[in-house]
């Protein structure tokens, strides 16, 4: 009885609630989506377990290929150029006395605002008839004139960029802090030694701020995965699946065709692939990394 | 003790008549609409309500696609609403399947509703030789265009391949688009231009035996029909100047182009009749409409494509069947009721499929709408009539046909091969017997 009430055990009462309403409410429905994988389910009616027949059919469907290669793309795409200007403007924020809050503000706003109006902003701005295009088209330069969301060639950048502009501002906000945390005295030391702003920036800042920074890196790879609402109210995946990913055409097989095994499977190997991330990123915890 | 047994009574009676006067409630979950909803509510909930006195119609208004995935878990965990709307017979035929819908066999033979509605209407809820669905509106596709611009200019009304080739040359030499139309928020828009190509190349009776397995999807008159669509879409920008325009712009920007001149005519299912009369025919331009032109000798006639937009059913697992089959009949045995509906609409929704006589029609709608509703009686009668994808084509190759013909038009696979993938997809709905009612043709 008196381990009931062991003080490691009472911490367990506080997460039990949790836990409860997580079992129920992502546990268990995960893991009936795991097993109707194996199964020809159409969301409604009977469930026939039909085995692997959906993996056999996802390893040869070439727009899930087409999607993958998408959200690695995406993925390289946000580990890049978000993360550089959050970095960079984030370092220089440091340095601004006055109006700095301004900034930060500034540069947070766009994530604070929901993801359909963000869209609806950059597709008017691209419109063809509304938006830029209109007034490309007016002075001559039609090259410019037609909306990139609706261009095979640009429309995954497009999205994503429309994604990143939202979304860096947070990474501006995480690594502030960061640079926050790092002892002023190393920056003068190194002002004493006549270290250039940027050797500051390589050799203290980046270095200290590292667990902030992995940990960044590792939410975008994990985030990168199951990337939906923009893709989804901007380009629908098109034209031609040329921004499609993969939560986009999970969600098509599942809503549009009714193919709920088929989407189960695409789930599945999300999951492992995010599972595969999480566990990398716990080795080189093991392995003494810093992060 | 004589004050506790007054009370006693009085309870009584105030709960018997209570009982007596309270009605059993019947819901609805349908498709939420601004325009829509006050007119759904005055004139077919309460109007019904007032009409009897045994049950209350609810309507529960939603946005189509929160509606439909709510009502569909809904009734997975046995509930849902008494009435069920879906958008066509394809969603008929998963809950059919399921077995979460009512059979209305014995309600159609008591209420005498096969007598009542079109043929090809009342058989595209037939499933396994049952009576599923009833059509709440059904619908076409036309070719509107601006009267006034077309008489200013002597242009032609195209009804040939060749007279739609000359004019559209004419309306760019004018700068203008031929078309106005776009796919920005409803991607499937594309498979309104693939069914035009389909019926109007090859042919309705091509179209039905592919349908019916009788033909392959992979047929080069089928192959001719999507690279003629290919040349008029890619090549030639007859939709909104580009394939890249058309997909950036949506509803309300092309019924405004088609409205300010931006183009001349217009490609589109007769639920835009109203939208096009607040657009267009509040200008000072008039507008007109015709039938798809024939765009090959093997499609000589005028055929109007059929098809269901919205339809109803009621719950297996309701908890007032009674009430939702009321509801039903009650929309069957009013037509004068349906047809007012149907009025403020300008019979662009609530369209139910009821069998009309030319004294039927409204005359205190659009001149162009009563001219419409009877050449599309007179010519669907004749048995000329297409096939619209999204009412014949079963869930999988019905996705195909509008999300893959992006592919085709983006030249990443070549129309003979869309069409391979497209008859194997037939080939599996129809092996799993996922095919839909289809009318047979005289």
């Amino acid at each position: 009885m008196k381990i009931f009430f062991n003080k490691s055990f009472v911490a367990w009462y506080f997460v039990f609630p949790v836990a409860f309403i997580h079992l129920f409410v992502i546990g268990i429905p995960s893991l009936a989506s795991l097993a109707l994988c194996l199964t020809d389910w159409r969301g409604l009616g009977e469930i026939n377990y039909i085995g692997f027949e959906n993996f056999i059919e996802l390893f040869d469907d070439r727009y899930l290929k087409k999607a993958i290669i998408n959200n690695v793309i995406w993925t390289i795409a946000f580990l890049t150029v978000p993360v550089g200007i959050a970095l960079t403007c984030a370092y220089l924020l440091t340095g601004i006395k006055r109006g700095q809050m301004f900034f930060r503000l500034a540069f947070f706003f766009p994530y604070m605002l929901a993801s359909v109006i963000n869209c609806q902003i950059w597709k008017y701005l691209f419109h063809p008839i509304h938006g830029l295009g209109g007034f490309f088209e007016r002075i001559g330069w039609e090259f410019l004139a037609v909306s990139p969301f609706t261009t095979k060639s640009t429309s995954l950048f497009a999205v994503a960029f429309v994604d990143g502009w939202h979304f860096w501002g947070f990474l501006v906000v995480i690594y502030l802090t960061g640079m926050y945390q790092v002892d002023n005295h190393l920056y003068e030391a190194a002002d004493i030694e006549g270290a250039t702003k940027f050797q500051k920036f390589r050799y203290i800042t980046l270095p200290m701020i590292r667990p902030v920074f992995v940990f960044s890196i590792m939410i975008i790879i994990i985030w990168s995965v199951p990337v939906f609402d923009y893709v989804y109210i901007l380009t629908g995946g098109g034209p031609a699946y040329s921004s499609e990913v993969i939560a986009n055409y999970m969600y098509s097989q599942a809503f549009e065709r009714f193919d709920v095994g088929y989407s189960s499977a695409i789930g599945t190997l999300m999951f492992f692939y995010v599972m595969i991330i999480v566990a990398m990123f716990g080795l080189f915890r093991r392995a003494g990394w810093d992060i | 003790m004589i004050r506790t047994l007054i009370s006693f009574v009085s309870l009584i009676i105030l709960s018997t008549s209570y009982s007596a006067l309270a009605k059993t409630k019947v819901t609805w979950s349908m498709e939420s609409n601004a325009d829509r909803d006050p007119i759904m509510i005055e004139k077919l909930q309460n109007a019904y309500n007032n009409s009897q006195g045994n049950y209350e119609l609810v309507i529960e208004f939603e946005d189509n696609e929160t509606r439909l995935t709510s009502m569909r878990t809904a009734m997975i965990g046995g509930m849902g609403p008494d009435i069920v709307e879906t958008p066509g017979p394809s969603y008929v035929k998963e809950y059919h399947a399921a077995g979460m819908l009512e059979n209305l066999d014995s309600y159609a033979a008591e209420f005498g509703w096969k007598d009542k509605m079109i043929p090809w209407a009342y058989s595209s809820g037939v499933f396994e030789g049952s009576l599923y669905a009833i059509p709440k509106t059904h619908e076409s596709m036309v070719m509107l265009y601006n009267k006034t611009l077309f008489e200013e200019n002597n242009w032609k009304v195209p009804t040939t391949l060749e007279e739609l080739e000359d004019v559209a040359g004419k309306i760019k030499a004018k700068g203008m688009n031929v078309f106005s139309y776009g796919s920005d928020g409803w991607q499937p828009t594309h498979e309104h231009l693939v069914g035009i190509y389909l019926n109007n190349y090859a042919g309705p009776q091509a179209v039905y035996e592919a349908i019916i397995g009788e033909r392959e999807w992979t047929d080069p008159v089928f192959v001719e029909a999507l690279e003629l669509l290919k040349k008029h879409m890619v090549d030639e920008g007859y939709w909104s100047g580009s394939l890249e325009n058309y997909y950036a712009i949506g509803w309300d920007d092309f019924h405004a182009q088609f409205a300010n001149r931006g183009a001349a005519m217009m490609t589109i299912g007769t639920w835009t009749f109203q939208a096009t009369q607040l657009g267009i025919g509040a200008s000072d331009d008039e507008w007109g409409w015709a039938p798809l032109p024939s765009l090959s000798s093997q499609s000589p006639d005028p055929n109007f494509m059929i098809a269901i937009g919205t339809t109803m059913s009621v719950n297996a697992n309701g908890k007032n069947k009674d009430g939702a089959i009321d509801v039903l009949n009650w929309i069957m045995s009013n037509k004068d009721k349906v047809l007012d509906i149907a009025k403020d609409f300008e019979f662009g929704e609530m369209v139910v499929p009821l069998t009309l006589s030319s004294s039927d029609i409204p005359t205190d709608i659009a001149p162009q709408v009563q001219d419409y509703l009877s050449e599309y009686a007179r010519i669907t009668g004749e048995g000329n009539y297409g096939y619209c994808t999204w009412t014949f084509w079963p869930a999988d190759p019905g996705v195909h046909i509008w999300k893959d013909m992006e592919v085709v038009w983006a030249g990443d696979i070549s129309v003979e091969d869309f069409l391979y993938d497209h008859q194997k997809m037939w080939d599996k709905a129809r092996k799993n017997g996922d095919t839909l009612p289809v009318p047979l043709r005289n």
